[in-house]
This record gives structure tokens, C-alpha cells and sequence, in this order.
């Protein structure tokens, strides 16, 4: 019975947390623009471009659960750079050997 | 003129001056921050490594670490970048198609000048590396520009720097806002930390100089490109100081700029004003 009870939620869970088409698009769009934003500021690092690269490619094999885990990694990544792009406008002054 | 207008004008007038001095520094005022950048600067490796003659800056970790000298002494006995030298100093001296050669494009012929190099070049308001001039050489001759990261670059490079050893760095800054401002991104670009790893060019080679990063130890950022180009065993090859850099950059986690990119010439030219008076060692060799 309890077997029975957790393959049954499994059935229902598993579908729901599956990525699809628009939720994998629009993770990678929104790791694109947090991507350019760090290289507006000269600040892109490399795991998030490779992140991004897989996700791109993923995308092409209509592969939307890895799309959407890679997608989401490269704009965590990406909003990091442009943090500390952000922090070191300023930072970098503190630096100077004096 | 009541007390509190004069007041209040004096306050706006002080702003309008705070903020026109902060936006754009005069470029007497640029120049003097630079000599005094680079006077902490030199005092702070002579009292790191008190011990360490000047001329020794150039040559890096084999400076500041007995057992890697050692090595490196036995290496030189045929050193590994001989055959680019070689190889660099026949290319430079082979005429291009149209009859003219390097020596044409350098002041001296191109013999002695390394130490020279960057310049700022105050006709196009940009900072002008020794590779830099050397492609525009070729192309103003009808030649195509060589790669920047190995090969004949880092030949010709390793001749004209053997020319110019014991030479001590003689960068120049000119009473020019361009050339300030240059000189103040690179100095931005060697203390501000980047990438994955967040590490900036200090982090390794001010904070840690002379300290063990894994296997290798970590040259001082003084004198730090007097040895270029560099043999380095890492690489089985000659490299240039772009590769250098975007080694470094990619080390960082961070993504490498093009060779040349105006970012990685003005951290080359503020490296290089901070070791005046550093003689060049190049071609060198490194783990």
C-alpha cells in the first residue's frame, strides 16, 4: 500500500518539476542579458560562458531540463561577475600600495 | 550680502570645484600621482625583499627563491630560448618584400630599445607595446601581422630584448591627459579583482609575491616583465606578454581579452613605469 502511494506521487511530481519550451527559453534569455551586462562591464568569467554554452546546446536538442539547469547556473554565474564588477568600481582603490 | 548667502554661495562654489577636480585631474596633478604611485610601489618590494638588489627584480621567482635559482643556473647552461633567438634575430635582420626591414620603424634600428617600450604615443592618444609597433612595422611595409602570443612575435621580441639587457626600464608618461588616463586604467585593471576565483594581478604578485602558489612561486610584480618573452616549461614554447596575460586572465576564471586588447597595454605600460630603473633581462625563462 505504502509502495503504491509513493509510485503515485512520484507519477503526479515528476511531470510537474520537468522543465519545458517557455521555461527554458526564458531561463536562457534571462542568463544571456545577465551574461552581457558582466561583459559590458569587462567581467565575464568563464564557467558562466560555458554554462551558457551548454545550455545553447541543449536548447538545440530540444533537451529543456538540461537547458533550464545549465541556464539557471550561467545567470547565478553571471550575476555574481556583475556584482563584483560592481563592488570593485570602487573597491580596487583600497588595493594601492601607498 | 547677508552671512548665510555668501555662505551658500561659497558651498555650491565648492562643490562646482570638488566636482570638476574629481571628474578630470589636471595632468601635472596625474603626473604627480604616477611618480608617487611608483615611489610606494618600489619602496614596498625593497622592504619586502630587503635584501634584493634592484637588477635582481628582473628575474623573478629565481630572485626571491634559492632553490629555483639553483635549477635555473643549471638551465641557463643552454638556455631554452635560443633557438627563438636565433630564429629573431634572422627574421629582423631579413629584409621585407619592398626592401626595407624593422630597423626602418625603431628608433636606433631597433637595437637597445625594449626598455623604451610601451610608449605613449601622443599622435593617436594610445598606448604602443613593442609588439604592437612591431606588427604596424609590417604592415605599414605590406606584410601581414604576425600572431601575438607565440612564435615569430615572441622571436623577434626575444632578439630585440637581448639587445637591450642590463638597460633599465625607461618608461615615459607625457604631460598629456590621454596618457594619464592610460596609465590610471591600467593601474585600475592591476588592482581590481575578476573572475571566478576573484583575484586580481595583485593578489599574486603584490599580496603573495614570493610565496608558494602550488608548485610555482609567485614573481614580484616589480621588474615583472623586464624577462619577456619567456620560455616557459609549462607552455614547451616561447611566449609573449599577452600570453602571459590572458593565461593569467583564464587562471582567474576570468574570460581572456584579445591580444593587444587596449586593456592588457595599459596594465602593461603602469607595470611597466612601476620597474624604471629595473634592467631588462629577456629573453627569459620560467617553470
Amino acid at each position: 500500500m505504502k509502495t503504491c502511494l509513493i509510485v503515485a506521487l512520484l507519477t503526479i511530481a515528476v511531470p510537474a518539476l520537468a522543465a519545458d519550451q517557455t521555461s527554458a527559453t526564458t531561463a536562457l534569455t534571462a542568463a544571456d542579458q545577465s551574461e552581457a551586462l558582466a561583459g559590458s562591464l569587462g567581467n565575464r568569467w568563464i564557467p558562466a560562458e560555458a554554462a551558457l554554452k551548454a545550455a545553447r546546446a541543449a536548447l538545440a536538442k530540444q533537451d529543456w531540463d538540461t537547458t533550464l539547469t545549465e541556464a539557471t547556473r550561467a545567470k547565478a554565474l553571471a550575476d555574481r561577475a556583475v556584482e563584483q564588477a560592481r563592488e570593485q568600481k570602487t573597491l580596487w582603490r583600497d588595493a594601492v600600495i601607498r | 550680502m547677508s552671512l548665510r548667502r555668501v555662505s551658500r554661495r561659497l558651498a555650491i562654489a565648492a562643490l562646482i570645484f570638488s566636482a570638476l577636480g574629481g571628474a578630470a585631474p589636471a595632468p601635472a596633478d596625474g603626473l604627480a600621482t604616477a611618480a608617487a604611485d611608483q615611489k610606494a610601489f618600489q619602496a614596498f618590494f625593497k622592504d619586502r625583499f630587503p635584501n634584493l638588489p634592484v637588477a635582481e627584480f628582473g628575474n623573478g621567482p629565481y630572485a626571491v627563491n634559492a632553490e629555483m635559482r639553483k635549477q635555473w643556473e643549471d638551465i641557463m647552461q643552454f638556455p631554452p630560448y635560443d633557438f627563438a633567438l636565433d630564429e629573431g634575430k634572422t627574421a629582423f635582420e631579413t629584409p621585407f618584400a619592398n626592401g626595407k626591414s624593422y630597423a626602418d620603424c625603431f628608433a636606433n634600428g631597433g637595437i637597445g630599445v625594449r626598455q623604451t617600450y610601451p610608449t605613449f604615443d601622443t599622435k593617436t592618444g594610445e598606448v604602443v607595446t613593442l609588439d604592437l609597433a612591431i606588427n604596424r612595422c609590417r604592415i605599414a611595409n605590406g606584410e601581414k601581422p604576425l600572431p601575438y602570443q607565440t612564435g615569430m612575435m615572441a622571436s623577434i621580441t626575444a632578439y630585440m630584448a637581448e639587445t637591450s639587457r642590463d638597460k633599465p626600464f625607461d618608461i615615459k608618461i607625457p604631460d598629456d591627459p590621454r596618457a594619464i588616463a592610460a596609465y590610471e586604467a591600467g593601474k585600475e585593471y592591476f588592482y581590481t579583482r575578476r573572475g571566478q576565483l576573484n583575484f586580481a594581478c595583485a593578489s599574486c604578485h603584490v599580496t603573495s609575491a614570493g610565496q608558494r602558489m602550488r608548485g610555482d612561486i609567485l614573481a614580484p610584480a616589480m621588474g615583472i616583465l623586464a624577462a619577456f618573452p619567456i620560455y616557459r616549461s609549462d607552455w614547451g614554447s616561447m611566449g609573449t606578454i599577452d600570453r602571459r596575460f590572458t593565461s593569467c586572465s583564464s587562471q582567474m576564471r576570468s574570460e581572456p581579452l584579445p591580444p593587444q586588447d587596449p586593456a592588457y597595454r595599459n596594465v602593461e605600460y603602469f607595470l611597466s613605469f612601476m620597474s624604471n630603473g629595473v634592467p631588462i633581462t629577456g629573453p627569459g625563462t620560467r617553470p
